[in-house]
C-alpha cells in the first residue's frame, strides 16, 4: 500500500488584519495594528504586513507600536469576528475531505487531501481552487503550500508569506529544509535553539548532517524530535474535523476589567457550574481542565491540568480550577475575558472510593449538584445560587 | 515597439481560411526544407497516485521516484506543476539528475502570466520563470515553453497586445502557444506566429464550437506541439479535472490523427512533441505507447522505449 500524503496548508497572513481589510475595504494597502486601545500598557494582537516592517511585533507594547509606526490604524480585537471567519473558511474546504484542523481562530488550516484525486484531481490543483474559491467567496487572499506532511506544508508557508504558494514533492524534504534557519521548523523550542547556537547549529543542513547517537549526547530525549525535524519527517495525522475529541468551553466577559480576587473565583465558580451541567445532562465526566486569562492589555496565558479522577461534580472540579487559576494568573494586570475549557471527557468512572468517609463525602457533595439541578430544571437557574457567585452577578453575560 | 504594434495591428477580424492557412503551410516555410523529424511523445505531468493503482507505476514507487521510472517509458515529458507554482532553479536541478541526459521537459508558463495576470507584475514573473527553468535551458533539455491561455482570453485588441509584448518578454526560449478560444484561429494570427518561430500548439479537444480547432497550421519549422485532451463532450465544461480529462483513444483516432496531421506536419519540421493531457486511469501514458506503436509501424522516426523495458504497465499481466 502506498503511503505517500498530500497534505495543503492554507494560512491567511495576519489574520485578524484580513479580516478587518474584508470589513473595511479601507484599511487595504494601509499598515494597521489590531490592539486594545485605551489603555496604559496595552499590547500588540496582530499586525499588518506594512506595520511588521516597520518593525512592529506581537505582544510589543501599543505604545511603542504606535512610535514605530506612526500612520498605522489601530483597531480594537474583534474574537467574534475572527471565530465567524474561521468558520466561513472551514465550510468552503470541507467539501475536499473529511482530514481538515484547524488552529485557533489563526487563519492556519491542514486538509490532508491524499486518495481525493480520483474524486477532485490532483492534490495541486485541489490546493490552488481552494485558494482561489477563498479568494473569491471570502475576499482572503490565503497563502497555500503542498507537502508530504504538516511539518513541510507549514515551513513551505511560512516561507512565502505573506503571499503565495509553494510546493513540495514527496522525496525533496531534506534537500528543501537544508538551507533553511532551524528557527522556521516548528517544534524546535527557543531553549533548543539557543543549545544549538552554542554548539554553532544555526541551518537544518549541519543539524541532518549530525546521527541521532550524536544528537542524543548533547539533547538527551529531544535528539528524537531534532533529528526528525531536520529531515521532514512528520507522521503526525490532519486531526479529522468531525471526530475532534469533544470539548466544553465557557466563557465569561467581565463588564469592568477587575483584579479581585472574589470576583475572578466567582466568575470561575459560574463556569464551572455551567461545565458542570453541561457534563451531567451529557453522563460525562472530565480529566483536563485549561483556563484561559485574557488581561486588559490583550496578552493572553493559558495554563492546563490534568484531574486525577474524572469527575462532573462542580465543588471537586472547583477545588481543581481554583489552583489552576492560581497558576495561571501570574501578572497584576486587571483580567478582561476568563475562558474555562474541558476535554479528555469520559463516562464517569464506576469505581467508589476507598474509605468510607470519603465516599460519604462524595456522596454528599453528589447529592446537593443533583438537588441543585433539579431546583434549577424545575424554576430556572437563578431560582438558587451559590454564594461566591453572587460577587459577579451584576457582570455575568446576559 | 514597433513590432509590437505591428502584431497588433496586423491581427485583424479575418475569419478561419483552410486556402490561406495552406499557403502558410507551404509557401512561408518553402525556404525550410527539413530532414528527418524527431518524434518525441510524452505525457502532460508524471505524478499522478491513481498511476500506481492503474498500473504504470509499481505499487510501491515513491512519488521521488516516478520520474525516473517514467524516463524508462517516455524520452519527453510536459512539466505542469508549474503552472501552478513558479519554476524553481533547485527543484528543476534535482529533477534533471534524475533522467537521462537525453530526456527532454517542455514546461508550462505559470498562471501569473496567463490565467491570472497581474498588468503591475507580470514582468517580474517573467523574469522569475526564466530564472526558474534556467538549469533546462542550460542542460539542454528545455524541448518547450508551454503558453497556454484559457477559454476566456478571446482575441480582443487588449489580450493582442499583451500577447505580443509577453512573447517579445520571453524572446529566446522555445515558445508554443495554445489557445483555447476559436476567435485565435485566423490566419493573421498564424503569420505573426510564423514571423516570430512561435510554435502554434494543434490540440484535440471535444468538438466544442467556442474551442479552439484542431488544425496542423505550422508556424514553426523548428518544432510542432500537440496536445491531446480527450475528447470527454461532457466532462469538458464540469469544471472537475477527473472528469474533463477522461478520455481513451481508440486506435482508429490515433491513426486518423497520424494520417491526417502528424506525417504531414512532420515533413515540415524538425521536431514534433506530442503529449497526452487524458491523465485520469493512466489513459495516458496508455495511449502514448499506442501513439509510439502507430507511428513506428508507419516508419516516422519517433523516440522509442528501450525494448528491455518491455511491458509499460508493469504490474498489469
Amino acid at each position: 500500500m502506498n503511503r505517500n500524503r498530500s497534505i495543503i496548508h492554507l494560512n491567511i497572513a495576519d489574520f485578524a488584519v484580513a479580516v478587518e481589510r474584508v470589513v473595511d475595504s479601507r484599511l487595504r494597502h494601509r499598515p494597521v495594528i489590531i490592539a486594545p486601545q485605551g489603555l496604559a500598557r496595552a499590547a500588540v494582537y496582530d499586525m499588518s504586513e506594512e506595520a511588521y516592517q516597520a518593525g512592529v511585533r506581537k505582544r510589543m507594547l501599543l505604545r511603542r507600536a504606535r512610535r514605530l509606526c506612526r500612520d498605522a490604524c489601530i483597531l480594537p480585537p474583534h474574537p467574534d469576528r475572527y471565530e465567524r471567519a474561521m468558520r466561513a473558511l472551514l465550510k468552503k474546504t470541507r467539501p475536499y475531505s473529511p482530514l481538515i484542523e484547524t488552529g485557533e481562530d489563526d487563519g492556519h488550516l491542514f486538509v490532508d487531501a491524499t486518495g481525493t484525486m480520483r474524486l477532485f484531481g490532483p492534490p495541486i490543483d485541489v490546493a490552488w481552487r481552494l485558494g482561489r474559491q477563498i479568494h473569491t467567496d471570502l475576499g482572503f487572499d490565503p497563502i497555500w503550500s503542498l507537502a508530504p506532511n504538516k511539518l513541510i506544508a507549514k515551513v513551505a508557508s511560512r516561507l512565502v508569506k505573506p503571499t503565495g504558494e509553494y510546493v513540495v514533492a514527496a522525496g525533496e524534504e531534506e534537500p528543501f529544509l537544508a538551507p533553511l534557519p532551524l528557527w522556521m521548523l516548528p517544534g524546535i523550542e527557543h531553549r533548543d535553539l539557543l543549545h544549538l547556537q552554542a554548539l554553532n547549529l544555526t541551518r537544518a543542513a549541519q543539524v541532518s548532517a549530525l546521527s541521532l547517537e550524536q544528537l542524543q549526547i548533547p539533547f538527551g530525549k529531544r535528539a528524537r524530535l531534532l533529528y526528525e525535524a531536520v529531515r521532514g519527517i512528520d507522521p503526525s495525522p490532519v486531526l479529522p474535523v468531525a471526530q475532534k475529541p469533544p470539548v466544553i468551553r465557557v466563557d465569561h466577559e467581565f463588564a469592568e476589567d477587575t483584579n479581585a480576587v472574589t470576583a475572578l473565583e466567582g466568575a470561575l465558580y459560574g463556569l464551572i457550574e455551567q461545565v458542570g451541567a453541561q457534563l451531567r445532562h451529557r453522563r460525562l465526566a472530565t480529566r483536563h481542565l485549561c483556563i484561559v486569562l485574557d488581561y486588559t492589555d490583550g496578552l493572553r496565558h493559558t495554563r492546563h491540568a490534568a484531574v486525577r479522577t474524572a469527575t462532573a461534580n462542580d465543588t471537586t472540579l472547583f477545588e481543581r480550577a481554583r489552583k489552576l487559576l492560581s497558576r495561571t494568573w501570574v501578572r497584576r494586570v486587571r483580567i478582561r475575558h476568563l475562558r474555562l475549557i474541558c476535554d479528555r471527557l469520559v463516562f464517569p468512572p464506576a469505581q467508589l472510593d476507598l474509605f468510607a468517609d470519603q465516599r460519604r463525602r462524595q456522596q454528599k457533595h453528589d447529592n446537593l449538584v443533583a438537588a441543585i439541578d433539579r431546583i434549577r430544571a424545575c424554576f430556572g437557574h437563578d431560582a438558587v445560587r451559590m454564594g461566591r457567585t453572587l460577587a459577579v452577578a451584576n457582570s455575568l453575560p446576559g | 515597439m514597433e513590432f509590437v504594434s505591428d502584431f497588433v495591428l496586423r491581427i485583424s477580424n479575418l475569419s478561419y481560411s483552410g486556402k490561406a492557412i495552406d499557403m502558410l503551410n507551404t509557401d512561408s516555410l518553402s525556404h525550410d526544407t527539413p530532414p528527418a523529424c524527431r518524434l518525441q511523445v510524452g505525457t502532460c505531468g508524471y505524478s499522478y497516485a491513481e498511476w500506481l493503482d492503474a498500473g504504470f507505476y509499481a505499487p510501491d514507487t515513491k512519488p521521488g521516484t516516478m520520474l525516473s521510472h517514467y524516463a524508462r517509458h517516455f524520452s519527453i515529458t510536459e512539466l505542469n506543476f508549474t503552472w501552478y507554482q513558479m519554476p524553481k532553479a533547485q527543484s528543476l536541478e534535482r529533477m534533471c539528475r534524475h533522467v537521462p541526459d537525453r530526456f527532454c521537459f517542455a514546461v508550462k508558463l505559470n498562471r501569473a502570466l496567463t490565467h491570472e495576470i497581474d498588468p503591475d507584475q507580470w514582468r517580474s514573473h517573467v523574469t522569475q520563470y526564466r530564472d526558474g527553468i534556467a538549469p533546462l535551458a542550460q542542460s539542454g533539455q528545455l524541448a518547450a515553453v508551454l503558453i497556454q491561455f484559457p477559454p476566456a482570453f478571446h482575441r480582443a485588441a487588449e489580450n493582442r497586445r499583451y500577447l505580443a509584448a509577453l512573447l517579445d518578454a520571453l524572446q529566446g526560449l522555445p515558445l508554443a502557444v495554445e489557445f483555447r478560444h476559436a476567435s485565435w484561429a485566423v490566419d493573421r494570427v498564424y503569420a505573426e506566429l510564423t514571423q516570430r518561430r512561435v510554435t502554434l500548439v494543434a490540440v484535440d479537444t471535444p468538438p466544442l464550437a467556442y474551442l479552439f480547432p484542431p488544425l496542423d497550421v505550422i508556424t514553426n519549422p523548428d518544432f510542432f506541439y500537440i496536445r491531446f485532451h480527450g475528447r470527454n463532450t461532457s466532462g469538458w465544461r464540469s469544471g472537475n479535472m477527473q472528469k474533463q480529462f477522461n478520455y481513451d483513444y481508440r486506435d482508429t483516432e490515433l491513426i486518423e490523427w497520424i494520417d491526417a496531421r502528424i506525417e504531414p506536419m512532420a515533413r515540415r519540421t524538425h521536431r514534433g512533441l506530442i503529449f497526452f493531457n487524458n491523465h485520469v486511469r493512466a489513459q495516458a501514458p496508455r495511449n502514448a505507447e499506442q501513439l509510439i506503436g502507430h507511428l513506428a509501424a508507419k516508419g516516422l522516426p519517433v523516440d522509442r522505449l528501450d525494448p528491455q523495458e518491455g511491458n509499460i504497465f508493469p504490474s498489469v499481466p
